[in-house]
């Protein structure tokens, strides 16, 4: 008996078809208005609240020699400046998509399914993004942000563009588990406080009590915010970038293989199952 | 009198089909309590890392803000438990189903709060737990006034919870979509019920203690049995024991703002 012939054709690779994806995304986001609103707001709110936060703490007791106030309250304000771009779930489109059942048509689709994940998800990043702007300008009204040297912002956008894809990858592995269970919610929310706590976006993780620090560098979470914040506040200094970042672009290159994996075995169950 | 009979067993037939529906679907079940375990678990994680590096906030130790945070967090359990239902009123009116309510014989209010889901009172159970942990670990000293007025001031700040609740939801009676702005509240309320009130600016202070009186759930209660000083306080601290009566006064006030926009309503156009 003869092998069934291959019958898959694969297309010849063309971008264009992504940036019209991700243009769509931004279109979709920008619709939602009062949402825009409130994610600004909810930012200043967060950001007066940490300064208030830290002003008392820092007021009675003896400061860490290395994060100063006016370093810990650039740290928080920036951390939640990017938190307007890390906090969304790029592929929640994946398990929307798995729950209607429709991504058994976008397999037929001469498209490379995880990149139009990407693509939509960068798209929907995209115009988060260019609300750091507005809320940057206000929150300086608030407070005072130190703003480093070229080099150490340089450096600052390689470590957060890592950490970005970082955290898209475990978006995408933990929206790949809706192949197996649909009900993935709770898990993704139980994920997004370990997150919080553990990849430094509250609480810089050079404060956490040093057993709990030496937990927290080892995890993947660190490479999300810790690391850039870190580089940014100077807390790392430049002959650490290279560690610090190679450190991240470990951790994507595990993480991008466990969510291949995780790729490749769910799509294989939709075709098993007939889509 | 029979009226009152007849909603008495809706209730119970209520509290059957959420337990009944949690105990069909119970992997869901713990994978929330999970969830909800790791919420509060990382929410006294990080107040332990902070006051572990940094002793006192404002005079407030960690021990403090542990007794601060249970306080919180039995009103707000107590509120998610009874009546987390009014939160999805919105959605009923965007499809429809509350003009089904309109027309039955019991209150509309009432049929919302009894429209069955798969309510648990697991988040309840595990307050109550953190509370009196921290009622101990705090060395809180458990009196007759402790005994009668805690379960009081529990209730009343559940209440408050609840008149932002239903005063969101009937916001709904003229804008549909209310997601946003209930995200916001919620947001305020969990912030700004975390830390000692005395660390914010003397405007906010107020905002909190009239206008969003989050500080009664937990801030005024916590600083009379913790013997807190009058830092920068609003209030004298007796004022810790008015948690119920704030509390019925906002849900009285969220109340008419219903009725005016129940009677107002006149459906989305199904």
């Amino acid at each position: 008996m003869t092998a069934a012939p291959e019958i898959i054709v694969r297309p010849r690779f063309r971008l264009e078809p992504y940036v019209q994806f991700a243009q769509k995304a931004m279109a979709r986001e920008a619709t939602y208005r009062f949402d825009v609103f409130t994610s600004v707001a909810s930012v200043l709110v967060r950001v007066y609240l940490l300064r208030m936060v830290w002003v008392a703490l820092y007021a009675r007791n003896a400061a860490p020699s290395e994060l100063p106030l006016h370093a810990i309250i650039t740290y928080s304000t920036v951390a939640l400046l990017m938190g307007l771009v890390m906090d969304i779930d790029q592929t929640r489109q994946l398990h929307d998509k798995l729950h209607s059942g429709s991504i058994a048509t976008d397999f037929m689709k001469p498209i490379i399914v995880p990149l139009y994940f990407f693509a939509d998800g960068s798209g929907e990043v995209l115009f988060h993004a260019a609300l750091i702007v507005p809320s940057l300008l206000l929150a300086l009204f608030i407070v005072h942000i130190d703003v480093p040297n070229a080099f150490v912002l340089a450096a600052f956008f390689v470590s957060f563009f890592l950490g970005y894809l970082v955290g898209f990858c475990i978006n995408f592995i933990l929206n790949c588990v809706a192949f197996w269970t649909l009900e993935i919610h709770a898990v993704q929310l139980i994920v997004t406080w370990v997150t919080d706590l553990f990849g430094g976006e509250i609480i810089p993780l050079v404060i956490f009590p040093v057993f709990l620090q030496k937990i927290a560098f080892v995890l993947p979470f660190a490479a999300m915010f810790s690391t850039p914040l870190l580089i940014y506040v100077g807390v790392i200094r430049p002959e650490r970038y290279a560690a610090a970042i190679g450190l991240q672009a470990f951790w994507l290159a595990v993480l991008a293989g466990i969510a291949t994996l995780m790729w490749r075995a769910g799509a294989k169950r939709v075709i098993v199952q007939g889509g | 009198m029979k009226h009152l009979r007849v909603m008495l067993g809706v209730y119970q037939q209520y509290w059957r089909i959420n337990i009944l529906t949690t105990l069909e679907y119970r992997e869901n079940f713990l994978l929330w309590f999970g969830f909800t375990f790791v919420y509060h678990g990382s929410a006294i994680a990080a107040l332990w890392i902070v006051l572990n590096r940094f002793p006192s906030m404002n005079g407030w130790t960690f021990r403090d803000m542990a007794f601060l945070y249970g306080l919180w967090m039995v009103a707000h359990a107590l509120h998610n438990t009874f009546f987390s239902t009014v939160g999805d009123i919105p959605e009923h009116i965007r499809d429809g189903e509350f003009d089904r309510l309109l027309v039955r014989p019991l209150d509309t209010l009432f049929q919302a709060i009894a429209t069955p889901g798969q309510v648990f009172p697991d988040e309840l159970i595990l307050a109550i737990i953190t509370l009196a942990a921290a009622t101990w670990y705090s060395g809180v000293q458990v009196d007759a006034t402790f005994l009668i007025f805690v379960p009081l001031i529990v209730a009343g700040g559940a209440l408050i919870d609840l008149a932002f609740n239903l005063f969101i939801s009937t916001v709904a009676f003229w804008f549909v979509r209310v997601d946003a702005l209930r995200w916001i509240v919620i947001q305020l309320e969990q912030e700004f019920t975390r830390y000692p009130i005395s660390i914010y600016s003397r405007g906010v202070r107020l905002l909190l203690t009239f206008v969003v009186p989050f500080a009664f759930m937990n801030y005024f209660p916590a600083r009379y049995f913790l013997h807190k000083a009058h830092e920068g306080a609003v209030l004298p601290a007796g004022a810790g024991l008015l948690t119920p009566v704030i509390g019925i006064v906002f849900v009285a006030l969220a109340y008419v703002f219903w009725r005016i926009g129940l009677n107002r309503y006149s459906g989305v156009g199904h």
